[in-house]
């Protein structure tokens, strides 16, 4: 099963992306600045906007979803439980997954960001999917919420995960690390070894290898492991 | 500088709460209260009772810079140029003084190369960067960051904190959920189910925080080494 960027650009007016790379089984971590094209990729990973020249090829994936960067584009539902039910899924199970139980009846765009950016992914990662395409999914969220996301991500029954994000505190455990560099979307290599060669690595994490620490992944966890392993 | 005194809206509940001038951060978790109490600030709400009052007066009759926490919502101008020079305008600054203000703000932003695009043209962390360099063009009295930096990458994350140094306001009043960002703040708020539970210097809050997820990354590793 994977998700094939064969020869592809992306264009806006000037502005042009080149990508060519395969997403096979695993989580994908997507990076790079602000602007460099993350969404505008995810945006054609998931078939919704037309690439310029090359194309995009889903071996083995047939159930596919994206979720988008701002959660208000997803509500279809006026109440929370109708929202719930749009997904097929069971109402008091998924209120309590997301934290929001005895709120089925609140109209759904009344809840904060960050409430209804969990709503939204706790349904989405409710369902079951070959591959998920995750467009900055822990923006709005708190700390707490990010790492249950990241629980989420890690024990779900995905078999391919892309996740585009700048996200600096709380990540999931990875597999491969991609970057957005000089409109070209570079291919890091698979985790831990690509660790060192990623530009846009959080704060913590560069900070444990200026210490000389290699952490096996990508976690705070991975850091703080890594260096106290250097004091062993 | 802020005064909130016997404040109920919503779900918010502040018997009492003083913010001095300079940088304040205040974090908690979703629906904690902190948009709504920014939102209050920024006089967009009323209050449902008590007062909130900054310098003495009125959030309306203060001169306030907001940029709040859905990018498309903050630019209203046909380009990035327009929305950037729409406050000065609005201010009858005279026009030979607009221009070099508005690239003097884009150029310390480090978007100077987006002055000419379309706004709706924008990524989200672009017209996040655009709404902050508008807001900070005004030089206001007040400025209210609500999670602007959810939205940008490292690079751009740390333009911002160095532009809210070099072009200070008075009072800077951000929600955050980073919390490195926050533990750089003079002062950290805690919002935890509509009270503002602790409140502080970085090192007296986080303290009370140093057992969670709340805890800054960075200052994780440092114990470590």
């Amino acid at each position: 099963m994977h998700l094939n960027a064969d020869g592809l650009t992306l264009s806006h007016g000037e502005w042009a992306l080149c990508a060519d790379g395969v997403f096979g089984e695993g989580v994908h971590l997507v990076t790079g600045a602000v602007g460099s094209g993350k969404t505008t990729l995810a945006s054609a990973l998931a078939g919704i906007f037309e690439p310029t020249s090359g194309q995009i090829s889903r071996e083995g994936v047939l159930r596919f979803t994206l979720s988008m960067q701002f959660p208000e584009y997803h509500v279809t539902g006026f109440l929370v439980k109708d929202e719930i039910r749009s997904w097929h899924l069971p109402v008091g199970k998924t209120l309590k997954k997301s934290g929001l139980e005895g709120r089925e009846n609140e109209k759904t765009l009344t809840l904060s960001r960050g409430q209804l950016k969990r709503l939204h992914l706790t349904c989405l990662l409710g369902n079951s999917w070959d591959a998920v395409i995750l467009d900055e999914p822990f923006a709005g969220l708190d700390c707490r919420e990010k790492k249950r996301i990241c629980t989420a991500i890690e024990e779900g029954n995905h078999p391919l995960i892309i996740i585009f994000t700048h996200e600096q505190a709380v990540l999931p455990v990875a597999d491969f690390i991609w970057e957005i560099e000089g409109n070209a979307l570079v291919c890091r290599g698979s985790v831990p070894d690509a660790i060192p060669a990623w530009k846009g690595a959080p704060r913590y994490l560069t900070r444990a290898m200026e210490e000389g620490a290699h952490p096996e992944n990508i976690r705070l966890q991975d850091a703080t492991e890594a260096l106290c392993r250097m004091h062993d | 500088m802020i005064y909130a005194q016997n404040l109920r809206h919503r779900l918010l509940d502040i018997e009492s709460l003083h913010i001095g001038g300079g940088h304040t951060t205040i974090i908690g978790h979703n629906g904690s209260g902190k948009t709504t109490f920014l939102k209050l600030c920024a006089g967009i709400e009323l209050p449902q009772h008590g007062t909130l009052t900054i310098s003495g007066k009125e959030p309306r009759a203060v001169d306030i810079g907001w940029v709040g926490e859905v990018p498309d919502n903050n630019l209203v101008f046909r380009t990035v140029y327009d929305e950037v020079a729409s406050g000065l305008r609005f201010r009858r600054t005279p026009v030979d003084d607009i221009e070099p203000a508005v690239l003097d703000v884009l150029s310390d932003m480090g978007i100077l190369h987006l002055s000419s695009r379309a706004s709706h043209t924008l990524s989200g962390g672009e017209k996040a960067l655009v709404a902050c360099a508008a807001a900070l063009a005004l030089s206001p009295e007040l400025l209210i960051l609500d999670e602007t930096d959810t939205h940008l990458d490292r690079k751009a994350a740390d333009i911002l904190e160095t532009m809210i140094h070099r072009r200070p306001a008075p009072c800077i009043l951000q929600c955050t959920h980073d919390m490195d960002t926050a533990a750089c703040s003079d002062q950290v708020i805690y919002f935890d189910g509509g009270h503002p539970r602790y409140a502080g210097t970085p090192d007296e809050v986080f303290f009370h925080l140093s057992e969670t997820e709340m805890y800054p990354p960075l200052w994780r590793i440092a114990e470590c080494i």
